[in-house]
């Protein structure tokens, strides 16, 4: 009977304790997915305002038509990748950063080529649309800070002992971080 | 770089040259007085989330951060009670510093940590506000809150600085840079019907800290009140019966003069079964008022607790996603 009993009080502590961990679990996840939407949605802002920042270029330097229709392939491209909270693997993160990297790169060059217009730089559409586009670049950074942060923290909930064990039987993988940006790593150069 | 100038020093002694020992002798005590102030000097002058000088948490009425004085004093309180009437109607809590310089030169960076740090803003509304600008640096940020983004979209902070702040920046007039500037920003905060004013929450912040002192006053009353029924009963325990029925039958008094010392002399007898037991214990005549010194201190320091409290400000908590504008002059 104290057999028994013992057993019961057993049994009963470590389903409080499991579910404990994995209530916790859940929960770390749900931030996790929060925050990749935000990140979606910093990189669909910036998505959204590139067709009016191309129209006010192309006012002043309708000649650059190169680099503004690779602004808009990029853009194109990048909006059809989207990728969901649930299949965060790294080939699709990696994908997805790709694609949005080419969109940084061609805004770039885009923005390079706006210095030589001096009209166009006095312009305060234009003065405003680029406050607008730093602003969500600054927004998609955080985004992206604030997501890594949450990985990290969930990724540490589910290496450590014993949540390693409950998380393994429920099925709760790692999650990928965001790997810093090709090149982002030096400053630009600035020539005269 | 101390080693390498020792060395100097000593290879000088070997050589025996007097005056050339002389002279090392006193480039490196210069050396050594620079290296006391110069940490100082680059402190007072560039600056860090961390030592940044928030004046709003020792006082709710002060919103700018003045360091290095750039601002005048009457361009400070114009802004103080700008931003003041700000917070109570809509509910937009700003930090706005002049600095000479910051930590790595850029405005945007440093506005994010101190945000991140502090909290500025509700964190219901989401509506902080940090007005950043670093003279040496030359260089400027307005950030807004996550629920202020609304209210002064990024294109609008920047309207904000090209027409209000640029010009001013350019003449070097800080005054008029940052008054315009907050000018113009709360024209856009006072024509945003949804944001809440504060005002309401003050009051209650009042009263919550009022409740507490009020109950630590009982809690403190309390306790003394317990100390002495504690004191009473443990003079009233019998050791031979051991129940609480000893009571005091007499007592007399003796006086040492030399030490300062009262003793007394209480004789208690237990009721039950008539065991007595004499306690002797002496009262300093010097510092009768210890008790008294005590509960002015305890006191005091209730006092001291809740005034701090009642006009320091606090920040709610709010988040930065990283609206806002920057910009160079």
């Amino acid at each position: 009977m104290k057999t028994l009993k013992s057993l019961l009080v057993a049994i009963l502590a470590t389903m409080a304790f499991t579910s404990c961990t994995y209530n916790k679990l859940v929960e770390q996840e749900e931030v996790v997915a929060q925050k990749w939407a935000d990140v979606q949605t910093q990189y669909q802002r910036r998505a959204d305002l590139i067709p009016n920042l191309v129209n006010t270029v192309k006012g002043y330097a309708a000649h650059e038509s190169e680099t503004l229709e690779a602004v808009v392939a990029a853009r194109t491209k990048a909006t059809q990748i989207t990728v969901n909270a649930d299949d965060l693997t790294p080939e699709k993160l990696a994908e997805y950063q790709a694609a949005q990297g080419e969109v940084s790169q061609a805004l770039g060059r885009l923005l390079a080529i706006t210095e030589a217009y001096p009209d166009l730089k006095a312009n305060e559409q234009f003065s405003e649309l680029q406050a607008q586009l730093e602003g969500t670049e600054n927004r998609i950074a955080e985004a992206r800070r604030q997501y890594n942060e949450a990985v990290q923290t969930y990724n540490v909930s589910v290496r450590r002992f014993p949540n390693n064990i409950w998380a393994m039987i429920f099925g709760f993988d790692k999650k990928t971080p965001f790997a810093a940006e090709a090149g982002a790593e030096k400053a630009p150069e600035v020539q005269f | 770089m101390i080693n390498n100038n020792m060395k100097t020093k000593l290879s000088h002694k070997a050589s025996g040259k007097g005056s050339t020992f002389l002279s090392s002798t006193i480039y490196y005590f210069l050396f050594i007085i620079s290296y006391l102030l110069f940490p100082t000097i680059c402190r007072a002058a560039t600056y860090t989330p961390d030592n940044l000088p928030i004046p709003y948490l020792q006082d709710k009425t002060k919103y700018v951060s003045n360091p290095d004085g750039l601002l005048s004093q009457t361009a400070v309180d114009s802004l103080n009670l700008w931003l003041g009437e700000m917070e109570a109607a809509h509910g937009v809590q700003t930090v706005l510093a002049v600095v000479e310089r910051v930590e790595g030169g850029e405005t945007y960076d440093f506005c994010m940590a101190l945000g991140r740090k502090y909290g500025i803003g509700s964190k219901e509304q989401n509506t902080g506000l940090i007005i950043l600008l670093s003279t040496g640096d030359r260089a400027y940020t307005i950030l807004t809150g996550r629920g202020l983004e609304g209210t002064l979209p990024d294109a609008i902070c920047k309207r904000i600085e090209n027409r209000q702040m640029l010009p001013a920046l350019r003449e070097g007039d800080w005054d008029e840079a940052m008054l315009a500037t907050v000018r113009a920003i709360t024209r856009y905060v006072d024509g945003d019907p949804s944001l809440v004013g504060s005002s309401d929450f003050d009051d209650d912040d009042d009263t919550a800290a009022l409740i507490v002192f009020l109950g630590m006053m009982v809690l403190a009353i309390g306790l003394i009140a317990l100390g002495i029924w504690l004191d009473e009963r443990k003079k009233s325990y019998c050791p031979s019966c051991h129940q609480h029925k000893m009571k005091k039958i007499s007592s007399y008094t003796t006086k040492n003069k030399r030490l300062g010392i009262r003793t007394h002399h209480d004789t208690y007898r237990c009721a039950h079964c008539y065991f007595t037991k004499e306690l002797h214990w002496d009262e300093d005549l010097h510092s009768g008022g210890g008790a008294a010194a005590a509960g002015g201190a305890l006191g005091g320091s209730f006092f001291g607790g809740s005034g701090s409290s009642f006009s320091g400000g606090h920040f709610g908590g709010g988040s930065f996603g990283g609206g806002g504008a920057s910009g160079r002059f």
